[in-house]
């Protein structure tokens, strides 16, 4: 028997060790009461053997030894692992001897897993505690047996999805979980809504546990018995779990496996978790407690059990809600000061329209737009705190025509809706993936599944490239057109096509200075196009797996990009690897959009969260849970204050960055939102969606609210119901789903989507 | 046996019915077709390499552990997973660390360098007729490189017809604020036969600075190499490129 050398802490655990490995399983039998399957030759079960008396409802055994809390649990633990394995060494002497020495009683054997785990639940510190006593039930069957309990340091499937392998009997669990839906039935109303939360990830779970145990008729008669009673909006998940019946299948599928490992959180009132850990502690339910030990997290709160609606507005993801914790880091949503830029370039303008031919004074205007206050915004990020791209002159320009344009913006409201100009893709026969248009909304991009990228001209200006270099040699540098000098007339055309992706581009995204093109496709890689010569510069090569989505920063020079890896890269046109990962999602990451002020990065993702990632240090300092379906639309409000987002569920959900709560729901759509825009001074949010609508909605009044302190502590949201009130206005396309929206600078709005006859 | 027809439609509503397990309603018709030869393929590769192992394994019947070791070994080559979710924050967590890079300003376009990048030729043109001048002129030899180092003087052409060899990027590129050097050969074409220190060659170096719009700083400057030139270029023995 191979003894790894532990700490004293740990001697338990090498008991099971030395059990497992010895093989002697069947030593212990006698204990086994039941119907359990003796066939079931796996060493997983010799786990089994401390939590299987308790479950058995005939063994008298009584369930409430409640060994003193914190201190002695360990080493009542020790004792009783010490215990099981000279029993399984068929050392019955050795046994009573030690029996009647530690004063333990008859049936000790039986609660070694309930209560280790049973103080210090609930709160922030329950990890620490639970990973005690979940020690002994995480043995590792596999070889990997000598290192530490959990798969922190190896990415090893055993070991990750052992931790299944302690058990009671599998056909009691259809009796657990009956048990407790009767318990839940008979609770009082208003804790019965908290407590429902629990249904179903403690049904995945036991689902699951009875799958990898190989139980494979019990999982289908579990399975068919319980699916129909969880909610609605968990139906996609219930489908997969349903063709997953033997244990090589979970192998491959890695949401299930994050799913496994990290904790389902619940936020349930302290009043209604006292009641179910009362119920669960006074019966023979164990076996449910030891599952909500380990694979829930309850963030206890102090007040009024929320209502169904609260917590259905809530819930959703795959990892239940958020942590209270979790959106608590302060996050700088503010935005940059914009630079003071002199307007030189007037005079020119002054000039044309003054025809007598005076000459004018030549005045610099200095620009007073946005940059009233000398003081700093508390909530706006520093200048410094990442480092950007200094200002060129023609992005100076750029910001002149900004301004200049702004000027001449039409201010939208309710009563002044936008005019809508659609843009449909002909003969794209549901090819075109994606779609982008340039801040000011010269250029419009398409990415296509054929692998294609194409670039046309929305103004009547055409696509020109730069000449080669052996006509640039003859060109004169110092002409005052040696910009229009440069381009080759000869190339001048409508649409450029880009080679060069070997998959389907799923996301496309223009460089705010216009030079450059990104493009993401399935193949893996994220392009950069030079839209000057209109051929590829690099391929950043880093998603070995489909890239779903792609955006430059408001900046230059960043981008992000997000796949199915689960990982959302941060990249640097300069740097062939990505300077930031931001790791923490649990399937694909089908969306990504960066803030206003380029410090942090949004992501949606398939597992229905949205997560606010800070550039600076790559850590997750928001996450936003209620989404039923995969998120396919970001988008932030233009003060960088609000985050509004749109899935497959049809509903756009509206987001207070600040303080981290949900602040509105936009009901309306009946299919995938694929597209969102607010207006350029925030008035207007207009959606587009599978249904070939294009939805208006207004902003002003859906952000119009005051969050008070009890909100902001709790996290409680009293939605209104009324999306009615918000909707300005709905327009059809003629069966062409709308997948881009944009708002010109003078708030006219483009939209784009491929022609689906 | 039922007939062929008869088993492919029988197939067709076996497929059918497994996406109307899945919970998939909308889909083409192709879909079906297309599900369907998928299977057929991984059905029979699985037994194919099943059928290898137990051969390997000496069996005379192909059985179940066989098809298992098959099944195992594709999932490893053709239906990867991403990495697991730990392994993942852990490298995140290393990346995450290093404090962004500062941004060096007025550097031209912000491109990785040049072996990361997709600019470089791909081509090259074989000389059609080998050179009779003895090989101490190495002035005739052609060349078209970008940025390339040299330590002796070449004459770069391009464009003549007759003696061309261009020659791929193979070293590293020594850039100086990223340009892209091209050189262009002299208008005249006599280079092949006039000595080094006459025939200057007259470099162009491109400077294409794509913030084009509203800035004059293009940079197209035209200098003449001569011997030993600070201009650098890589110069290649002209025996490699005719072994091909």
């Amino acid at each position: 028997i191979r003894l790894p050398v532990f700490s004293s802490a740990h001697a338990h655990f090498i008991c099971k060790m030395a059990a497992v490995q010895g093989g002697l399983v069947d030593a212990v039998e006698e204990k086994t009461i039941k119907s359990e399957p003796v066939a079931d030759a796996t060493a997983n079960n010799s786990a089994n053997d401390a939590r299987a008396p308790s479950s058995s409802p005939g063994s008298g055994v009584s369930p409430g030894v409640n060994k003193p809390a914190a201190g002695a649990a360990e080493d009542q633990q020790t004792l009783l692992a010490v215990l099981q394995f000279l029993r399984k060494n068929n050392l019955s002497e050795s046994v009573e001897i030690l029996r009647r020495e530690a004063g333990l009683p008859e049936d000790s054997l039986d609660q070694k897993g309930g209560d280790s785990t049973g103080t210090g639940l609930g709160g922030p510190e329950a990890d620490g505690r639970t990973d005690a006593g979940s020690l002994l039930s995480r043995v590792t069957v596999s070889s990997s047996a000598p290192s530490k309990a959990v798969a922190e340091d190896q990415p090893d499937v055993n070991v990750v999805l052992s931790a299944y392998s302690q058990q009671g009997d599998p056909a009691l669990y259809e009796v657990y979980y009956s048990g407790l839906k009767k318990f839940i039935e008979t609770v009082l109303d208003c804790h019965r809504a908290e407590l429902s939360q629990v249904f179903y990830p403690l049904f995945v779970h036991m689902y699951l546990e009875l799958v990898y145990n190989n139980h494979e008729n019990k999982a289908k008669a579990f399975f068919e018995k319980f699916s129909g009673d969880q909610e609605c909006y968990y139906q996609d998940d219930l489908r997969v779990l349903c063709s997953l019946t033997k244990k090589e299948h979970m192998r491959g599928n890695e949401t299930l496996l994050d799913f496994r490992t990290s904790k389902f959180v619940l936020r349930i009132s302290r009043d209604s978790y006292q009641l179910l850990k009362r119920h669960l502690q006074e019966r023979q339910n164990n076996q449910i407690w030891n599952i909500i030990q380990e694979h829930l997290y309850i963030d206890i709160f102090d007040g009024m059990p929320r209502s169904k609606g609260q917590i259905d507005a809530m819930s959703g993801s795959l990892a239940g809600e958020a942590k209270r914790e979790a959106n608590k880091a302060k996050v700088y949503y503010g935005l940059l000061k914009e630079p003071e830029i002199e307007l030189p370039l007037d005079d020119e303008d002054e000039e044309a329209e003054n025809e007598e031919g005076k000459p004018k004074k030549k005045k610099p205007k200095k620009d007073n737009m946005g940059s009233k206050s000398k003081k700093q915004d508390p909530n706006a990020p520093s200048q410094t705190r990442i480092p950007l791209p200094e200002l060129k002159d023609s992005d100076k320009l750029d910001k002149i025509m900004n301004m200049k344009e702004a000027t001449k913006r039409i201010r939208l409201g309710p009563d002044n809706l936008p005019s809508i100009c659609f843009y449909s893709f002909l003969n794209a026969y549901q090819g075109l993936t994606a779609v982008d248009l340039t801040d000011d909304s010269s250029l419009i991009a398409g990415g296509f599944a054929d692998s294609t990228v194409r670039v046309w001209s929305v103004t009547p200006k055409k696509l020109r490239k730069v000449k080669s270099a052996a006509d640039l040699n003859m060109i004169d540098k110092e002409s005052d057109d040696v910009l229009e000098r440069i381009m080759d007339e000869k190339t001048a055309s409508e649409s450029k096509i880009l080679y060069g992706h070997s998959g389907p581009v799923y996301g496309i995204s223009f460089s705010p200075d216009r030079n450059y093109l990104l493009s993401s496709s399935e193949d893996g890689t994220i392009r950069l196009w030079s839209l000057q010569t209109f051929t590829c510069l690099v391929g950043y090569k880093g998603h070995n797996y489909p890239v779903w989505d792609t955006q430059f920063s408001p900046h230059g020079y960043y981008f992000v990009s997000g796949g199915h890896d689960r990982v959302a890269r941060l990249w640097a046109t300069d740097h062939y690897q990505p300077l930031r990962m931001f790791s923490g999602h649990l399937a694909d990451i089908t969306c990504t959009r960066f803030h206003p002020n380029s410090n942090y990065v949004v992501t949606g993702s398939s597992d229905r969260t949205i997560r606010l990632w800070d550039v600076l240090n790559g850590n997750c300092v928001r996450i936003f849970t209620g989404h039923k379906g995969p998120i396919h639309a970001l988008a932030f409000s233009p003060n960088g204050k609000f985050l509004a987002s749109g899935a497959t569920d049809g509903r756009v959900l509206l987001w207070d960055i600040g303080h981290g709560l949900m602040v509105g729901e936009l009901k309306g759509h009946t299919d995938t939102i694929y597209s969102l825009r607010f207006s350029r001074d925030s008035e207007i949010l207009a959606s587009g969606s599978m249904d070939n609508t294009v939805r208006l909605w207004d902003a002003t009044k859906a952000f119009d609210l005051e969050t008070d302190d009890f909100t902001a502590a709790t996290g409680h949201i009293h939605l209104q119901d009324n999306s009615q009130e918000l909707l300005l206005g709905s327009y059809m396309t003629k069966s062409t789903p709308v997948i881009h929206l944009h708002f010109t600078r003078r708030n006219l709005l483009l939209a784009a989507g491929g022609y689906n006859p | 046996m039922l007939s062929v027809t008869t088993q492919m439609f029988v197939r067709l509503q076996v497929m059918i019915q497994i996406l109307k397990d899945m919970g998939i309603t909308e889909y083409e018709p192709r879909v079906v077709n297309q599900m369907l030869e998928f299977t057929y393929r991984y059905v029979t590769t699985i037994i194919e390499d099943a059928k290898i192992y137990a051969s390997h394994a000496k069996k005379s019947n192909v059985d179940a552990d066989d098809v298992k070791l098959a099944i195992q070994c594709r999932m490893d080559q053709s239906f990867t997973s991403p990495p697991p979710r730990d392994f993942l924050l852990d490298v995140a967590r290393q990346k995450n660390q290093m404090p962004l890079p500062l941004i060096k300003p007025y550097s031209g376009p912000r491109l990785p360098p040049d072996r990361y990048c997709l600019t470089a030729p791909n081509y090259r043109l074989k000389s059609v007729q080998k050179k009779v001048t003895p090989s101490t002129n190495r002035i005739s030899v052609p060349r078209l490189s970008v940025g390339g180092v040299s330590s002796r003087p070449a004459t770069p052409t391009l464009g003549a017809p007759s003696v061309q060899t261009v020659t791929k990027v193979t070293a590293p590129v020594s850039l100086t604020n990223q340009r892209f050097t091209v050189q262009i050969p002299p208008a005249s074409q006599t280079s092949t036969t006039k000595p080094t220190t006459a025939s200057t060659p007259a470099v162009s170096n491109v400077l294409i600075n794509p913030s084009l719009i509203g800035s004059k700083n293009i940079l197209i400057t035209t200098s003449m190499v001569s011997q030993g030139d600070s201009l650098k270029r890589k110069h290649e023995d002209d025996d490699d490129y005719d072994n091909l």
